[in-house]
């Protein structure tokens, strides 16, 4: 019986034990002004492109401070709007406050510029297609010209998948990768799909992470190489991009680096940009923001936050063809 | 020579901080298994001038946990894999009849401890790296039963220096893998401080002795942006056997 009561007092010493925190945590709190001063603070210190954008974040700190103070504890909803909104004047598509209930997302950067794309339009062209992993694959142009789409960097694939569409298109004399309303993804995709365009090893870009609280605490640029072991296929005849405006992130980067590729054209519209890569944090109400952290610049040391312009801007009009897929063979075919 | 092997178990509950991944504080369950030896260097143990049995002795110990915590809004949740190795040397001294009996000596430990975050982007993962030279103490008190003979062991064990790594507070995993580099450091107690103590009873029946035990974990450490804080408290369950080794036998 001691030893019974010795051990119940060593577990509840215990349990007391690990009751103990650091005072350096940020206590759980529903209060809204205290959420909306986290989620300032987060963005004031952690978001890369507050002086880029000429926001006056101190302004929009006292505008929103106010819109807390009227907030019932309460009400989630209403806190997250205000949020949300506090969130939307950074005019950031990287930039997200997730909750269990909503979820946040700004649209104005793509919202206003032609879409440049319809699937139905797509379809006509993408028809008896395979698929290699994230990669859909066919020829177009009465099998002179291979068309791979690509939705989303998020789908992965390996060198194997390429070497395989590379084959099927041995007999092409072009090829047109389609990342239009690709939003984006990994990174190391967009290194991947980019490599069989490039010689050897090089610089594509350079980031800069942040380095302290200031807007403008940031490292020495970074280089971004692509590497020369993802080099396992190569691809030396004319390639076109396809982009919109919801090209996005990985994709808009993917087309960055694509501008320097040999014999490659960038048709369509301007990219999305999200050129910031974006990190997440949590707030004290435990709901967790999304935001852009890492400044992203093209080898010519170019910002790409706001977009890459391509080669041949092409808007659509037509109705019973896509423009751009149209253009794209224009451009291979007189090549 | 006799070796003393310990089999463990363990459970319990924890808080981890690691403001590198999220300001607020997790808590949760932790499980794991672990085995330690306990051996003398020499077969021939020195009787001191007071006729007790001293000698030096060597303890080796490696562990693997497994651990689930979640934020303290139940919002998000950390996965954890904590893996720990160290060896250590110590002077056993024996007092009544070797019923009491005291240890002192260096150890030399490494753990490595991975956390990712279920729900961040770009910083999912986050390590704990550190290898330190600590000091190590314990004191054990045998007594017997009419069929069971018992011994309470207290086992202590605290960082003196070593060294330990932290990423830099803005960098993804992405950075970390490509070449910005994090931090390695020299630590000791004045940036990082590791307390491990153990209370545990040993309960020894005809043919097999048991163990039951509390272990607690106190790690904590960072520097004036980044906060790491490890508090973990388990439950031991083990098994205790001894077996002789013959010499030049390996083990």
């Amino acid at each position: 019986m001691k030893i019974l009561k010795l051990i119940l007092s060593i577990l509840t010493a215990g349990l007391l034990l690990t009751a103990c925190r650091s005072k350096e945590e940020v206590a759980f709190s529903m209060e809204p002004v205290e959420n909306v001063e986290a989620l300032w603070q987060i963005i004031d210190t952690k978001y890369c492109y507050i002086d880029t954008k000429g926001i006056d974040w101190s302004a929009i700190h006292e505008e929103y401070i106010e819109k807390a103070k009227a907030l019932d504890k309460n009400d989630q909803v209403a806190l997250f709007d205000v949020c949300a909104a506090m969130l939307d004047s950074l005019r950031d598509g990287h930039v997200n406050l997730y909750t269990a209930f909503d979820r946040s997302a700004n649209t104005a950067w793509y919202d206003t510029f032609p879409a440049n794309y319809d699937s139905k339009l797509q379809a006509l062209y993408l028809r008896d297609y395979r698929v290699a992993a994230g990669l859909y694959y066919c020829t177009i142009d009465n099998g002179r010209i291979g068309y791979i789409y690509y939705p989303s960097f998020s789908t992965g694939f390996s060198s194997a998948n390429i070497a395989w569409v590379f084959t099927a298109f041995k007999d092409c004399k072009g090829l047109v990768i389609d990342v239009r309303n690709n939003g984006g993804g990994a990174i190391t995709n967009a290194y991947q799909l980019a490599a069989p365009f490039f010689e050897a090893d090089q610089t594509i870009g350079y980031w800069q992470h942040k380095t302290g609280p200031g807007h403008e605490d940031f490292s020495e640029p970074e280089p971004m190489k692509l590497d020369a072991s993802l080099i396992q296929s190569k691809w030396g005849r004319p390639v076109v991009i396809l982009c919109n405006r919801r090209s996005y992130s990985a994709t808009n980067l993917f087309v960055s680096m694509m501008r320097y590729a040999k014999n490659a054209t960038l048709v369509g519209g301007v990219s999305g940009g999200g050129g910031g890569m974006p990190m997440s944090y949590e707030m004290p109400c435990g709901w967790t923001v999304r935001f852009s952290s890492v400044r992203m610049y093209d080898r010519d040391r170019k910002d790409i936050e706001a977009g890459i312009m391509p080669d041949i801007l092409v808007t659509q009009h037509s109705t019973d063809k896509d423009d751009l897929i149209e253009k794209a063979i224009e451009v291979i075919n007189k090549q | 020579m006799e070796h003393d092997n310990i089999l463990k178990i363990k459970f319990g509950t924890g808080y981890q901080l690691d403001t590198y991944l999220s300001p607020l504080g997790y808590t949760g369950w932790q499980y794991g298994i672990g085995n330690e030896w306990w051996q003398p260097f020499r077969k021939d143990t020195k009787l001191g001038k007071t006729g007790r049995l001293d000698h030096w002795a060597h303890v080796g110990r490696v562990e693997i946990m497994l651990s689930n915590y979640y934020s303290s809004a139940r919002s998000n949740s950390f996965f954890g894999i904590q893996i720990a190795g160290g060896w250590g040397a110590h002077y056993e001294w024996r007092w009544f009849d070797e019923r009491l009996r005291v240890h002192v000596g260096p150890y030399l430990e490494a753990g490595l401890a991975v956390r990712q975050h279920a729900g961040n982007v770009n910083k999912v993962l986050s390590l704990d790296i550190a290898m330190d030279v600590m000091a190590m103490g314990g004191i054990s008190w045998s007594f017997y039963g009419k069929k069971t003979s018992y011994r309470l062991n207290y086992l202590i064990r605290t960082n003196l220096i070593g060294f330990d790594y932290l990423p830099e507070y803005w960098e993804s995993y992405y950075e970390i893998t490509t070449g910005v580099p994090g931090m390695a450091r020299c630590s000791g107690p004045w940036n990082h401080n590791t307390v491990k103590h153990e209370l545990a009873l040993d309960l020894q029946f005809p043919h097999s002795t048991w163990r039951v035990g509390a272990e607690h974990e106190f790690v904590k450490y960072g520097t004036a942006d980044l906060h790491f804080m490890r508090h973990q408290f388990s439950i031991v369950l083990a098994c205790r056997w001894k077996y002789k080794i013959h010499a030049n036998a390996r083990l």
